[in-house]
């Protein structure tokens, strides 16, 4: 029984480490390869709730072509955001950056709350996962173990693409020198508009795949932000395994945290966050900036 | 001598005003405080700050804490306030300095919302998500006349301080750590030690734009020292100009003045902040001043060659 129940709180933490994955490994590929910060990444992830629940019209039998359907408003969505917004303001400061993607985020979130209103949505658990799974005596529910292998499939193939594809080989070079990318023919205004657009993606993903879970809001942006930053920023800005492991940290310390201090749950993430960032402000798995003449 | 036409100007405005109008201009005149503190070390030290909401929550917590538990009359609470935001700045400072860039802004926005997490949870000090009410200040300074001047005053002395910081030699030692800091640090300049004082100061003028904020609206929330509230701070730069002194003072009356404006038609105001912004930073990045300054130019019948930086 006691085993089984710390079976179930690590299972309960890692479901919820497989959303923060999906949200926070494209907003650290957008900042390794384009330098952007993207405050508006939490509204991607609102905007993927939203819409499973608008292209499954709240049925729980259209969970799967939904799904599908969040992944490819996500890749289009984010296309045309890079085109219209973020290609403007590359070579601006950060702030400039930084104030962009919060003008997005303010302006989703009124976009949603207009056409959706401000009451939860919740959506119902797809019938495929309406049965526990019997492990120890103990209940499980498989809708978590999806989420887990949801969030490894895509760590893998991200791996796979970023390791074995030439289009992976440029993102990563991209993170490196964007300059010498550019001199060697590479279109590099095309590969930010498919990383950001992939990376958006991810997060509509994300977002949606949580929706059986966790009713929508429109305020979940902001807090899926602000999770995501420091998912990101523990693991490694621009590094998928960083996120991974963040985003395992984060959803374990969650799970646990809240046993143990129930209190001081919300503290521990940011407080973690500190610590890495005054010990190792490049990230447990990030590369030290290189020095630049 | 401009600036103090334009507090002499607000004096005298004061007693035209309706007592609505007391409370929107005292509400401007505290985030333009605000957005001032925020622009030292924006402007001056070329230091993006995310996390002043942690000193202006700080400074309303003090005030609120002591006027509630402890009883102390308001006026009394504001020193303690600057006291309290200011040792918390040297203490984040400290720590936030040691990184640069993207990495320092993380962290000073990961410190306010550590600060925000607990003063949400810490049901018996805080008060929790309930936060703290009541907060009319005692006697006179309850009405909205004296406090506009308090408000006015604190504002005042404030920008007046920050004005003389510019000119001064610790103002160029800032300016030349933003340009070239190894530069800066070959001639003499201790970097650190400029940059933390301009943390520390920035730091101290947020708690007192805090404190008074708190007694404006009678009451102190958690929501005072969360991100939102930095990012206001920015806001009110960017939308007035951050190159230019009052730049970010303008911005933040602007930005209320868009505010009450928008409210009073529609209940969806953050996409029209959205929209704004949007267009800010497209079209106008160096805000209302920069709009200013190019109406000047056309006024004055010159004609393009300007070059950009």
């Amino acid at each position: 029984m006691e085993l089984g129940f710390y079976l179930l709180q690590l299972l309960t933490g890692l479901a919820y480490a497989s959303t923060l994955f999906l949200l926070a490994v494209g907003l650290s590929l957008i900042f390794g390869a384009m330098g952007i910060v993207n405050f508006a990444h939490g509204s991607f992830y609102m905007l993927g709730a939203y819409l499973l629940y608008a292209f499954a019209q709240g049925q729980a039998q259209g969970f799967w072509q939904g799904l599908l359907l969040v992944g490819a408003a996500g890749v289009v969505i984010g296309a045309l955001v890079e085109r219209l917004f973020i290609r403007p303001i590359y070579r601006r400061p950060e702030e400039y950056q930084i104030l962009l993607t919060y003008a997005l985020l303010l302006i989703l979130e009124d976009l949603v709350r207009f056409a959706f209103g401000a009451a939860y949505r919740s959506f119902p658990m797809p019938p495929a996962f309406a049965n526990p799974l019997f492990v120890l005596g103990t209940p499980f529910p498989s809708y978590y173990l999806f989420l887990v292998g949801l969030a490894a499939l895509v760590a893998f193939l991200l791996w796979a693409f970023l390791q074995r594809t030439r289009l992976g080989v440029w993102v990563r070079a991209a993170t490196q020198d964007r300059e010498m990318l550019e001199a060697l023919g590479v279109n590099v205004p095309l590969l930010y508009t498919t990383v950001f657009a992939g990376g958006i993606a991810l997060a509509a993903l994300g977002g949606a795949a949580l929706l059986p879970l966790q009713a929508a809001t429109p305020g979940m942006a902001v807090d899926a932000v602000i999770q995501a930053f420091i998912v990101v920023v523990i693991g490694g800005l621009g590094s998928v395994w960083g996120a991974l492991l963040g985003a395992v940290l984060i959803g374990l310390l969650q799970a646990f945290g809240i046993l143990l201090l129930p209190e001081m749950a919300m503290v521990f993430p940011f407080a973690l966050m500190a610590l890495v960032l005054l010990l190792r402000p490049w990230g447990l798995l990030g590369r030290p900036p290189a020095v630049r003449t | 001598m401009r600036l103090l036409l334009l507090f002499l100007f607000l004096a005298v405005l004061g007693p035209a005003l309706s007592e609505y109008g007391l409370k929107l201009l005292s509400e401007a005149l505290i985030l333009g405080l605000y957005a001032m503190a925020f622009n030292l070390l924006f402007h001056q030290a070329g230091l993006l700050s995310f996390g002043q909401a942690a000193f202006f929550g700080i400074g309303a917590y003090t005030m609120a804490l002591l006027v509630s538990r402890a009883g102390w009359p308001f006026l009394l609470t504001l020193p303690l306030a600057l006291l309290a935001s200011g040792l918390a700045a040297v203490l984040i400072g400290f720590l936030s300095l040691r990184l640069t860039r993207i990495y320092f802004t993380m962290l000073t926005l990961a410190f306010a919302q550590l600060l925000y997490a607990v003063a949400h949870k810490w049901y018996a000090f805080t008060g929790g998500d309930n936060g703290i009410t009541d907060l009319r200040p005692h006697g006179v300074l309850g009405e909205s006349l004296p406090f506009y001047y308090l408000v006015l005053a604190s504002f005042a002395l404030g920008v007046g301080f920050l004005a003389l910081l510019e000119r001064s030699p610790f103002g160029y030692a800032l300016r030349g750590l933003r340009d070239n800091r190894a530069r800066a640090e070959a001639v003499g300049i201790g970097g650190f030690r400029h940059l933390l004082l301009a943390f520390v100061l920035s730091g101290l003028l947020s708690g007192l734009a805090g404190a008074l904020q708190g007694a404006l609206q009678r009451s102190v929330f958690p929501e005072y020292l969360f991100w939102t509230r930095s990012a206001e701070a920015i806001l009110a730069t960017i939308l007035g100009g951050s190159g230019v002194f009052l730049g970010p003072a303008v911005g933040a009356a602007a930005f209320l003045f868009l505010r009450v404006l928008v409210q009073s038609q529609t209940e969806y105001w953050p996409f029209f902040l959205g929209v704004v912004l949007l267009l800010t930073v497209l079209f106008f990045p160096k805000g209302l001043a920069g709009v200013g300054e190019e109406v000047v130019r056309r006024l004055k019948g010159v004609r393009g060659g300007v070059p950009q930086s």
